[in-house]
């Protein structure tokens, strides 16, 4: 891939313990193009959350990303940045929608109070130019600018996944990485959500990196796929291909796991 | 709006429990109650002043629910008897000079040791495993085991007596006239340097580590993880994000300890001969005057309830999920 | 049992129990350590430590090392036997409180709320007032019938949020009778909050008992640390600079709330291992430093 937007290589991420480490993920490499959406999948504890936090450094100790990885967006390494530089990047080339979008949102501060401060950090906007921002944003994901004085837990768990979206969308990024955004919620607000990121991607332009462990949802959403398994990225491959003709073992062995209700199975298209 | 009127219910609740242990204490006790109460007084109680005494503490000719209901009347009409040792000194007027000593000692003690305890906490949290936190969870450990007593005597030992750098007791020096003169004043702030010391000291670790635990407890939170990744100041996150939310359970913890400073504070008065509450309380107990000592159990009362109140106060200002509309 | 293995490595818990071993020791093997006896005059008054002397003499010429040790005795059963009373008192009432719930808990919460909110010292020191020269046995069952409130807060949370639990829940289909299941099934996954609930209580009745007795409220006769405060401090041992006879018993009082206090937050740290300072933190610092990583 020419000029990708993010590019990861040799990436290697353990959890030191006491006496031995664990090795959460395991000398990964792949790409994100500009604008793509690509969806990373595996089952619970493959490694994907780990890779989508070690993007923006966010891991604490004693998690370590081992000497030899490369994390690089729009040109720059993540892993060479010093603290300044690091939360400059933060929010503005790239941001995150996690697990649980309920409790991403501060209990004790306002929802303006929480647009507030990421726009005043990065643009140093006054208090009634962010109140205007922070309202032009919440339309985007068709929320009334009069919840800008709620407290998140005034608001329902759909609507506080809006507003993080919104907050994320707040200072154009890049890169917008959702984290099983869905995965607490029910199919017709998972629909709904993935429907309202694919309007706002073709207004605004960024890319996603989407996790989830729900393959199927995926190949539906993604341009291209990525499957871990035990901190090992064994297959990437656009959406369609994974679909029918999957290479990897373990790919194949999701796709069989799947109860169909009828029609071709997936991977049958081509010889196993 | 809800959640306080419950707490003065309750309260007062608690209130009438420790009216009603001063009423049953000298009638359960062996003997007979009348001359345990007033025995101290000897000649100087004429006897019709005894029949004041003992109608306020419902020592009445009527069957044990009347007697209740006369003490409880005593009581929340502000009538506490009088000192049998300082006749015809009224109890509430007796109280009333220590408590004001008692209030700027323990209050100011009390402010100073939880904001100086909380900000250690925070910042031994925010940097977990170095040698800030590792200090703090040593000294807070040292906090909750040594005694108040022990520690009074220490500070007394060391400041007063081995270096003499401050008094060794009263609340000012007793030649001066009170008044708000900077004479005065500056000798308050002198004499009382020991025992706020003190205080602080007894009290400081435990705040800290309790602050600590707690941001400790939310460092996983996903707002947490948030704050950081929007990429806002590290000291707005653990300010802001973190410690904010932290204070929360770290004021229900203060509500909960102000019973252990209370009693702290009486025994470094004791120490310390600072005539506040606690003193006088302990002074009663030498004396056997027993109006005094009941009184000081209903007021001490009042006071940790008060107190117990402002922080409820505090803690629906502090907590959103509280106010509603 | 894994929470013993445990608190074996952590080196909190280690000094803590080193120095409680101590002190017990020192306590049983009094008499084989001293030639005195405490209420014995062996020497003039208020004489600094000497060979003969080792923490000198009180104001009466009684040997303070004598007395620290045998007073060991009683500090050590006060604080053990109001502590086990505190506990047990506390934890059944917590466990019922927290597994029937409804009324039941309500009486118990209202009941233990008013005890927590009428200040604690200021309670005993009113109740000994009116008993007058209590015994350390008597402070042991005054300490122990006041003081049980806070365990009961903790133990009943505890309680409420592993009763949801589903070994709890079949335990109840398969028709176990209540107290079946909260003396089996709930009360040993309280292990870890019912001891540390226990050393505290132990702390927090040495304290209560030596400051009832300094304040004078206590048996002059007995002899235990609160007994050598008080002495201490009316023979004015402060003013007169008789410093080790009032500091033996200030340093032993703290040595041995110390040693209890680093068994408890041992005990703590094991049970909720987000507390712990040093260990993996210290072999990723390690590895940090030496450039095999970042964060």
């Amino acid at each position: 891939m020419s000029d990708p937007l993010l590019s990861i290589r040799n990436l290697s991420i353990d959890y030191v313990g006491a006496t031995s480490d664990f090795h959460a993920v395991k000398n990964v490499s792949f790409d994100i193009a500009r604008g793509e959406f690509f969806g990373l999948a595996g089952e619970s504890g493959c490694g994907k959350s780990t890779i989508a936090f070690a993007i923006s450094r966010l891991h604490r100790p004693p998690a370590i990303i081992r000497k030899g990885s490369q994390i690089v967006l729009d040109g720059r390494d993540v892993l060479t940045l010093d603290d300044a530089e690091l939360r400059q990047l933060r929010w503005r080339e790239v941001a995150m929608v996690f697990q649980s979008a309920m409790n991403s949102l501060n209990p004790v501060l306002t929802i303006e109070d929480q647009f507030h401060d990421v726009l005043k950090t990065h643009t140093g906007m006054s208090r009634s130019a962010a109140r205007a921002r922070a309202a032009e944003l919440l339309a985007l994901v068709d929320i009334a600018a009069d919840r800008l004085s709620a407290y998140p837990h005034q608001l329902s768990g759909g609507m506080r996944q809006r507003v993080v979206i919104a907050m994320c969308l707040a200072l154009n990024p890049k890169l917008l990485i959702m984290d099983e955004p869905t995965t607490a919620l029910d199919v017709v607000v998972q629909r709904e959500i993935l429907e309202r990121i694919h309007k706002l991607r073709q207004e605004l332009g960024f890319a996603v990196l989407f996790i989830t462990h729900d393959l199927a949802l995926m190949v539906q959403v993604s341009d291209r796929i990525g499957i871990m398994l035990e901190g090992e990225l064994v297959e990437v491959n656009d959406a369609q291909a994974i679909y029918r003709s999957p290479q990897h073992d373990y790919t194949r062995k999701l796709w069989a796991s799947m109860p169909r209700l009828g029609g071709e199975r997936a991977g049958e298209g081509a010889a196993s | 709006m809800a959640f306080l009127l419950r707490r003065l219910a309750f309260y007062l609740a608690a209130f009438i429990a420790a009216a009603t242990i001063n009423f049953f204490l000298p009638r359960v006790m062996p003997g007979d109650p009348i001359q345990i109460m007033f025995a101290g007084a000897g000649s100087d109680l004429s006897l019709e002043n005894l029949n004041a005494l003992k109608l306020t503490f419902g020592f009445i000719d009527a069957p044990l629910g009347e007697q209740y209901l006369a003490y409880l009347k005593s009581v929340f009409t502000g009538d506490l008897g009088r000192s049998i040792r300082f006749f015809p000194l009224p109890v509430t007027e007796l109280l009333a000079r220590a408590l004001i000593w008692t209030v700027g000692l323990v209050g100011l003690a009390t402010l100073v040791s939880f904001a100086l305890g909380t900000l250690l906490g925070v910042m031994a949290a925010w940097r977990r495993g170095t040698l800030l936190d590792t200090v703090v969870s040593l000294s807070s450990i040292f906090s909750s085991s040594v005694p108040a007593v022990v520690v009074s005597l220490i500070v007394l030992f060391t400041f007063g007596y081995t270096l003499g750098w401050f008094p060794n007791g009263y609340a000012a020096n007793p030649m001066l006239d009170p008044g708000w003169t900077w004479e005065y004043v500056s000798s308050v702030l002198y004499h009382g340097t020991l025992p706020m010391l003190t205080m602080v000291l007894v009290l400081t670790g435990g705040f800290a580590v309790t602050m600590r635990n707690n941001m400790i407890n939310l460092l996983g939170e996903d707002y947490i993880v948030m704050g950081r990744a929007k990429g806002l100041a590290d000291r707005r996150v653990m300010l802001w994000y973190a410690a904010r939310n932290a204070l929360l359970p770290t004021v229900s913890a203060l509500a909960i300890s102000l019973g252990a400073v209370l009693g702290g504070s009486l025994i470094i008065e004791v120490v310390f001969n600072y005539p506040g509450m606690g003193n006088t309380l302990y002074q009663a107990i030498l004396a056997r005057d027993y109006p005094v000592i009941q009184g000081e159990l209903l007021i001490m009362t009042a006071a940790m309830l008060t107190a117990n109140f402002i922080v409820d106060l505090s803690y629906v200002l502090l907590d959103p999920r509280l106010k509603k509309a | 049992m894994d929470l013993f293995s445990q608190l074996l490595r952590n080196r909190k818990a280690l000094i803590g129990v080193t120095i409680l071993l101590v002190v017990v020791l020192l306590a049983v093997f009094a008499p084989l350590l001293t030639d005195y006896l405490p209420t014995q005059r062996v020497g003039r008054p208020h004489q600094p430590p000497s060979g003969d002397h080792l923490l000198g003499t009180t104001r009466l010429g009684y040997d303070v090392f004598t007395r620290l040790l045998y007073g060991a005795r009683v500090s050590l059963a006060v604080g053990f036997g109001a502590g086990l009373l505190i506990t047990v008192i506390g934890t059944v009432l917590g466990i019922i409180a927290g597994y029937k719930g409804g009324v039941v808990d309500e009486v118990i919460s209202f009941f233990t709320n008013m005890i927590l909110v009428i200040p604690n010292l200021p309670l005993l020191l009113v109740l000994a007032a009116f008993i007058g020269q209590a015994s350390p046995l008597v402070i042991a069952i005054i300490l122990g019938f006041t003081s049980w409130a806070w365990g009961v807060r903790v133990t009943r949370s505890e309680t409420m949020s592993i009763r949801q639990r589903d070994f709890v829940k079949s335990a109840e289909m398969l028709g176990e009778s209540q107290w079946r299941i909260m003396a089996f099934e709930i009360f040993p996954n309280l292990i870890s909050i019912v001891g540390i609930n226990f050393i505290g209580s132990v702390i927090f009745a040495v304290i209560s008992e030596a400051t009832l007795e300094f304040l004078g409220l206590g048996d002059p006769n007995t002899v235990s640390w609160g007994i050598m405060l008080y002495n201490a401090q009316n023979s004015s041992a402060l003013s007169v600079g008789a410093w080790w006879d009032i500091l033996t018993p200030c340093i032993a009082l703290a040595t041995l709330g110390l040693g209890l206090a680093l068994i408890n937050f041992a005990i703590d740290e094991i049970a909720n291992p987000r507390l712990r300072t040093g260990g993996m933190l210290l072999r990723w610092a390690g590895l940090i430093r030496r450039g095999e990583g970042t964060l």
